[in-house]
């Protein structure tokens, strides 16, 4: 593509042949003002606020510089006089046209357009008929759901007929990119649809919160790359969009992308599979997904978490107030004969962790563990006990909760409990119930164990029988595991494991 | 028919049909044209060909449909040939005589013949018509002759034979090279020379390349190209089939709006009949030259015969202008290389070719040749279609042609451009109609709509009556346009209503400015024309309605009240009985008094008290006298 030297505001700027002005000057960091321009879609030059004053061989005119392209030694001028003059006269018909629209508000205090002369004829209307919600409907969703009806002075967005109910007609996807692209927030997705838009569901934040379908799982991730899910991807649903495609600067989208085997000769295998969340609901005692109140503790840490749903706020779901007092029930789902015989080992000091960092987020929420015994194993983790109760108002109740009643009317739980230690059955209304679920085995292990021709333990976990002197062994050789894969560990023994396997792993090369 | 093969064979067929006509065989022609239509003249073409029959003269006269001679105030127009004959306002009651007097006997009846309002003289023949002294009628002269329908009328007067001379005797840059020594500019409203045009368009590289004609004529009161298309279809075909070959385009399309039903039927008709004859389709005349047009009919938008948005309406989608910096002579209809012109402009071609660009250009000014045909109507006796050379004054043409202000009204303004032009005052009259002097006066020539004015026309109104047009009109993708306009139509509604306020008039001068630069299209570029002109001409009638809540001309519904003059009143009850407001008030022999309070401005009264009495009249700007008490209201009539 040849190389276009033109000249913007008196500054020198290099393009590409094919450009525009306005994609020349921002490359150059230069601002021109829009409204109905956007990246992914084709040019419009509707809204006429990006015109500007060019020079040419002693002439000057007035062109839009989201459709005029560059060309060599052109001279543009972003802010000249009649260009400021004519951008005023602009903004005051589309303050008329849409007083409430807080990006023209803006436009208009940037420019010194303190009011409009002009006649408003609707003072709630938002639409500065742009056109982006239309084009980006017909151009990147492929659905045409909306578009431009009427001419002149009546022109308007609406849908085929301005029908939104009828579902044979409702090509509408419900995906909302037009009320995404909309500047000045005039689209509501019901005057479209009677569909209901279907958020997609973060796994990662167990639910609380969404994802798009090109994501990055987690901030952490590793590799940080971002994942297409295919199940949701526009691309794949209609053909269209692909924008993700376009302007990926290195060009990493590969539409056309399968899965692929890859056959690899190895010497040992690490089992590192991990673990899954036990699933609480069964446990109907709880009241988990009837009682909206009662949340998991896997729930818990992302909504304390800085990059969660809530930015770290503890919002209980039912209101979205911060709680003055949790309570979390240890043991669900574990030391149980009807469901996980074994202890999960790392419940009760995330619990201890969790119920600190309520306190430290919101001082003055004050929390109570329901356990049956304090499994604190671990260099100053009774330390860490002992902190809880003494700096942080934690209060250990020493009791296996029986039931998880609400109070209709506030949707506060109501923990009913034996405390062991007086014997006494009570009952301890709180604003909010943590569920300290048990670790199951990771979903699919026994296939894998199939797969590997490996044992798994009575607890369906990696069996590593040959404990203590080979801790990180499976029943065959050359296969290791470490980790959740073999039982419920914390994140420092996981780790030192890791090390154990990969040396073992290693051992095993070095002989064959 | 057997395809004409070759120019020979052209030539052949042309001596073929005049020989085939007998030149002395009486022939009638009347006026078919949308105009006459409306005017009854389907009636008047039976009782003519049933008188032809009754009289025993069948076979022997001619009955022909043509195209529109342009008189269209006194249609129904009827011509007899031989003699030249031009009869007015003929009835079917009027065939009788025509076939008996005229057609048999020779002579001329008259009461159907011209008649000057002055002298009281009459004239037989079309040329002694002062309507058409002043005329040079190049494009329109052949109306009366030509049955769009048929064919060979257009090759008997020596149609196609500037497409013969194109195809084999000239290159195609030779042809360009003509039509750019002769000057020749768009007719459509733009007057882009169109040499430069078709030069572009053979220039780019891309192909395949197109022509179009734009016969979508939006602008109110225009009907010109209508005439030319419906009249004389042959013309337009010629022309464009000439284009065609300039620039290397085999395919053109004829975009004709919706509301012309006549021009697309006979334009389909043409273009049938010239592809029998081989003047069209893959092998013009055997000189390998292929060319095929097709139909394109438009669906009710005037922003449609913007050029690019004209395109885009081929193109199957919504008409709406684009942005032209890449012109459309280079990316056009689905992106190729596209040549549009205006229907006049194409029936100026063949005449270009067959008599020499050296020829037309000693026709009209330094900066417009040729001929303009003009569309005359409004408050103006003579109202039609006239076509005059290029530099004629407008004096001549309201006044020397169009015969002056109909009732002894004074003249005010004539509108020229439609609703991207502007108004001309009295005493500007003596400017020559040509692109730059127009353009100079804040107006423009335009496609040709010439609105006469008279004092009874209020000048605000004539604006808003233009922005009300666009609003409707504009596609309105634009902000400056369609945001603008509604802005400035608020203004005027405001100000014709009595709403006005001070500044109004500088808000609408400053709003302007914007709309015209920052426009995508010249629809809304030339919006403010109307405005602008208007202002500048006619400051203190806008001023009357601000500052004295006064319509001079007494037009503005809001402004105006009606009055009963006690003095004239002479009780007939005639008002009375015909008040739809029922505000009327008074009884045999008692004065009539109006209700301002029921009063609705609807004007019935004054359009119905007699003549003689004249006791009605309109009064702006001041309330109405008191009414008389009840007891003076008994009329007393003096014993005569």
């Amino acid at each position: 593509m040849n190389e276009v030297v033109l000249e913007i505001d008196g500054k020198e700027v290099r393009a590409v042949e094919g450009m525009t002005i306005l994609e020349a000057a921002r490359s150059a960091a230069i601002d021109i003002p829009s409204l109905c321009y956007h990246r992914a879609l084709t040019p419009y030059g509707g809204c006429r606020l990006c015109t500007v004053e060019i020079c040419n061989e002693g002439r000057s005119r007035m062109v839009t510089s989201c459709v005029y392209p560059v060309a060599e030694g052109l001279v543009v001028k972003t802010r000249s006089d009649a260009v400021v003059r004519d951008r005023k006269m602009l903004i005051e018909l589309m303050l008329a046209q849409a007083p409430g629209a807080r990006v023209i508000q803006d436009l208009a205090a940037e420019y010194g357009v303190s009011e409009t002369r002009f006649e408003v004829e609707d003072p709630e209307n938002l639409c500065i008929l742009c056109g982006l919600c239309a084009r980006v409907c017909e151009e990147r969703v492929g659905a045409s759901a909306i578009n431009f009806v009427g001419r002149g002075v009546k022109r308007r967005v609406e849908t085929p007929f301005q029908l939104t109910s009828d579902v044979d007609f409702d090509v509408c996807l419900a995906c909302g990119s037009c009320a995404s692209v909309c500047p000045t927030g005039a689209i509501k997705l019901e005057d479209i649809t009677a569909k209901k838009p279907v958020p997609l569901s973060s796994e990662f934040e167990m639910g609380l919160g969404t994802r798009a379908p090109v994501y990055i799982p987690f901030p952490q991730a590793v590799p940080k790359v971002a994942a297409l899910d295919r199940n949701r991807c526009l691309h794949f649903a209609t053909g269209q969009c692909a924008i993700c495609q376009e302007f990926c600067e290195p060009g990493a989208i590969d539409f056309s992308q399968e899965d692929e085997i890859v056959e690899l000769e190895v010497g040992a295998v690490i089992v590192a599979s991990g673990f899954d969340l036990f699933d609480v609901s069964g446990l109907t005692e709880y009241g988990y997904g009837k009682i909206e109140n009662v949340i998991t503790a896997m729930e818990f840490e992302r909504l304390t978490a800085a990059s969660g749903p809530t930015m770290g706020e503890l919002r209980r779901p039912s209101d979205g107030r911060v709680p003055g007092n949790v309570a979390f029930i240890q043991c669900v789902g574990s030391r149980d004969i009807n469901n996980k015989a074994y202890c999960s080992a790392v419940c009760c000091m995330h619990a201890t962790k969790e119920a600190i960092l309520a306190s430290e987020h919101h001082p003055g929420t004050k929390s109570t563990i329901f356990y049956m015994d304090m499994r604190a194993v671990g260099k100053r983790y009774q330390e860490y006990v002992e902190r809880a109760k003494t700096e942080y108002d934690v209060t250990y109740i020493r009791g296996r909760p029986g039931e998880v009643a609400m109070d209709r009317e506030t949707g506060n739980p109501i923990v009913w409990y034996t405390d062991t230690a007086t014997g006494e059955t009570k009952m301890c209304e709180t604003e909010l119930v943590v569920l300290c679920q048990a670790l199951s085995p990771s979903n699919g292990v026994a296939e894998l164990a199939d797969l590997l021709d490996i044992r798994l333990d009575a607890d369906g976990f990696v069996s590593t029988p040959e404990k203590p002197f080979r801790p990180v062994d499976t029943t065959r050789h050359g296969i290791f595991a470490c980790g959740c894969a073999h039982g419920p560990r914390d994140i420092p023994d996981s780790v030192i494991q890791a090390s154990a396997a990969a040396a073992r792993a290693a051992e095993v090369l070095t002989d064959s | 028919m057997s395809g004409v093969k070759s120019r020979a064979d052209l030539e052949k067929l042309r001596r073929a049909i005049l020989s085939g006509r007998d030149f002395a065989k009486p022939c009638i022609s009347v006026c078919a044209g949308t105009g006459c239509l409306a005017l009854g003249c389907k009636k008047v073409i039976a009782a003519l060909r049933d008188e032809v029959q009754k009289q025993g003269l069948e076979g022997r006269v001619e009955v022909k449909e043509t195209g529109c001679p342009g008189f269209c105030e006194k249609g129904t127009v009827v011509v007899v040939y031989p003699q030249g004959i031009c009869y007015l306002k003929v009835t079917p009651d009027d065939a009788a005589e025509v076939v008996s007097q005229t057609v048999n006997a020779g002579k001329a009846i008259d009461h159907l013949l011209y008649t000057d309002p002055v002298s009281g003289q009459k004239a037989i023949h079309e040329h002694e018509i002062p309507f058409y002294q002043k005329q040079m009628r190049f494009l329109l002269g052949n109306n009366s002759r030509i049955d769009p329908k048929n064919i060979d009328d257009y090759i008997a007067l020596g149609g196609y034979d500037a497409l013969a001379k194109a195809l084999f005797q000239m290159s195609p840059e030779g042809v360009i090279e003509e039509v750019r020594r002769s000057g020749l500019r768009g007719r459509g409203g733009g007057g882009f020379p169109a040499a430069r045009k078709w030069q572009t368009v053979r220039d780019a590289k891309d192909g395949p390349k197109y022509v179009v004609v734009n016969c979508d004529e939006g602008d109110p009161g225009a009907f010109m190209d209508r005439a030319l298309m419906e009249g004389n279809p042959h013309s337009v075909l010629e022309g464009l089939a000439i284009a065609a070959y300039a620039l290397g385009a085999h395919e053109g399309f004829i975009y004709v709006r919706a509301e012309y039903p006549l021009a697309v039927e006979n334009a389909a008709v043409a273009i049938q009949q010239a592809e029998n004859y081989g003047l069209l389709g893959d092998n013009i005349l055997g000189s390998g030259f292929g060319f095929r047009v097709k139909i394109q009919r438009g669906a009710g938008a005037f922003v449609s015969g913007e050029s690019s948005a004209l395109m885009t309406a081929i193109e199957g989608r919504v008409g709406e202008p684009r942005p032209k910096y890449v012109h459309t002579s280079e990316r056009g209809v689905w992106g190729r290389p596209t040549c549009l012109n205006n229907v006049e402009t194409l029936a100026n071609v063949p005449i270009i070719i067959n008599r020499g660009a050296d020829w037309y250009a000693e026709i009209g000014t330094e900066g417009s040749k040729g001929t303009k045909i003009f569309s005359l109507v409004g408050k103006v006796n003579n109202t039609g279609l006239v076509e005059v050379p290029m530099g004629i004054s407008l004096r001549d043409i309201v006044f020397g042609i169009g015969g002056g202000i109909p009732g002894g009204k004074e003249f005010k303004a004539v509108q020229t451009g439609g609703p991207s032009g502007g108004c001309i005052p009295e005493r500007l009259l003596d400017s020559g109609v040509d692109f730059d002097e127009l353009g100079s006066l804040g107006s423009m020539m335009g496609s040709g709509g010439m609105i006469v004015m008279d004092e009874d026309t209020c000048m605000v109104d004539t604006a808003r009556y233009f922005l009300d047009f666009l609003a409707d009109e504009s596609c309105g993708k634009c902000t400056p346009c369609r945001e603008g306009i509604r802005q400035m139509l608020s203004i005027l509604n405001g100000i014709c209503e009595g709403r006005g306020k001070d500044g109004d008039i500088e808000l609408l001068q400053e709003l302007s400015v914007a709309i015209r630069e920052t426009s995508l299209c010249a629809l809304g570029a030339t919006a403010p024309n109307p405005v602008l002109t208007t202002i500048q001409y006619f400051r203190d009638e806008y001023e009357a309605h601000i500052r004295d809540r006064r319509c001079p001309a007494h037009v503005c519904r809001e402004l105006i009240s009606y009055y009963i003059d006690p003095a004239r009143c002479q009780a007939c009850l005639i008002c009375l009985k015909n008040c739809p407001a029922e505000a009327i008030s008074g009884g045999k022999d008692r004065i009539h008094v109006i209700d301002q309070s029921r009063c609705t401005r609807c004007g019935n009264c004054l359009d119905l008290c007699p003549t003689r009495f004249a006791a009605v009249r309109k009064m702006s700007g001041q309330p109405v006298p008191p009414s008389l008490p009840e007891e003076d209201r008994l009329l007393v009539r003096s014993e005569e």
